[in-house]
């Protein structure tokens, strides 16, 4: 439990980091040259650098101009980050309503329309059963 | 609904609880969230946290939803000095509440005096007329006079109004098939299984009131209700699948003088005899032969 949290830790802030030298790559263009090839970077990695498809397409774009550094911190990243996400949580819970653990047993006793001049009324009463003040 | 998990935790924390392990509000919490009617048990565990000070006061506020609690199993139990006491306690605490203006008319409807709760019923009507909870326990004390038509019309008018209160949907199917009135017990059957299509007890419940009514369509429907709620419980249902086997024959039987065109219907038939057999053969062997004579009868009477 704690070995996933601190892997997703790791693999968190190997996105960050990804995301930095992105950042300061991009300075760098900016300072040789005038090109936007896409909308304003530094939103899409902070409002989503733990989002899969903006990963994705982040990893797709670096490929052709950053090379290879980006590229294998962010793919080791989604690994990291992605297994922490599925072992940290812990038990999955079943879909099927007909598993064994789902099936409906009973259904609830109707409460609101229970009435009390039953059969059971006949049953001695336990002397006992006092409430103390 | 209670699923499996759900009733496997209450049976254990029941026996931890029967054997004095503790535990005793974890299993007073469950019963209440699942609705449950154990009044027994709730009332022999719920006064032995209420007479223990120490106990009561680790409670915080959830004490006082125990006392509501422990008063309604009180009655159901008959032990009405006990409810009144409780009850004394929560007026103590809430003077000007209606919900033990609620709790003190349900003790005059346990006493027994039926006029005096109606009036403190329509009483509390008055003050707010959409309270659901008390226009169901007027048709619950109609129910408990015998009054059972007029229990009837007490729970069509509430229908008219909350249509979407699945509870009592089912109440007002369970009277009417305790009448006879299939029909109308279809109905209610019917507006239970669109508001909750998952549920394959309503499915299960509905096809044997079709089967019941008989007729052609209604045999044919009825089977069709019996292989879905087989769908929907992955095939363990042993009732549906003896359902499909009697619906089959019975439409053979009912066909019969008529032109008879081959349907696929036996493949179902044949399957579900083919999985009935296989459960029965894992689960109570010694009953096999029976069922597979009751099984050759069916499909030779077809």
């Amino acid at each position: 439990m704690a070995l996933g949290f601190a892997i997703g830790v790791f693999g968190v802030l190997i996105l960050f980091h990804a995301a930095y030298s992105t950042i300061q790559y991009r300075g760098l263009l900016k300072i040789t040259e005038e090109e936007f090839s896409g909308p304003p970077f530094n939103v899409i990695i902070t409002l989503s650098s733990l989002n899969l498809l903006t990963m994705m397409r982040f990893l797709l774009s670096n490929l052709w101009f950053l090379g290879s550094q980006v590229v294998t911190e962010l793919s080791l990243g989604l690994v990291l980050c992605m297994w922490a996400a599925l072992t940290v949580p812990g038990k999955f819970l079943s879909i099927h309503p007909d598993s064994e653990e789902n099936r409906i047993v009973s259904l609830p006793a109707n409460v609101d329309f229970m009435i009390f001049n039953h059969r059971g009324k006949v049953f001695p009463v336990e002397m006992d059963l006092k409430l103390k003040q | 609904m209670v699923t499996k998990t759900e009733e496997n935790q209450l049976n254990r924390l029941e026996s931890q609880v029967d054997n004095a392990g503790g535990g005793a509000w974890e299993y007073l919490c469950l019963v209440r969230k699942l609705k449950l009617r154990r009044s027994d048990k709730v009332l022999k565990h719920g006064l032995s946290i209420l007479n223990n000070p120490s106990k009561r006061s680790a409670l915080g506020p959830e004490e006082w939803t125990l006392y509501e609690q422990v008063a309604v199993a009180a009655m159901d139990c008959q032990s009405l000095d006990v409810a009144k006491d409780c009850i004394k306690v929560l007026r103590k605490k809430f003077p000007d509440s209606k919900r033990v203006g609620r709790l003190e008319a349900l003790l005059l409807e346990a006493k027994g005096s039926w006029e005096l709760a109606d009036k403190a019923y329509s009483s509390l009507l008055e003050d707010n007329p959409l309270d659901q909870t008390i226009h169901k326990r007027r048709v619950a004390m109609a129910k408990a006079q015998g009054n059972i038509p007029g229990a009837i019309e007490w729970l069509n008018k509430y229908l008219e109004i909350f249509m979407a209160d699945h509870d009592a949907w089912r109440e007002l199917a369970e009277i009417y098939v305790s009448l006879q009135m299939y029909k109308q017990a279809a109905f209610c059957y019917e507006e239970l299984i669109l508001s909750q299509p998952t549920v394959p007890l309503y499915h299960l419940a509905y096809a044997d009131v079709l089967y019941t009514l008989g007729g052609l369509e209604n045999l044919q429907t009825a089977k069709k209700y019996y292989t879905s709620t087989i769908d929907l419980t992955g095939g363990k249902n042993t009732r549906a699948l003896f359902g499909v086997c009697l619906c089959t024959s019975a439409i053979t039987q009912v066909t019969k003088g008529k032109s008879k065109e081959e349907k696929e219907g036996s493949q179902v038939q044949s399957l579900a005899a083919k999985v009935l057999e296989k459960d029965y053969k894992q689960r109570a062997p010694d009953k096999l032969p029976q069922l597979t004579t009751a099984l050759k009868s069916l499909t030779l009477s077809s």
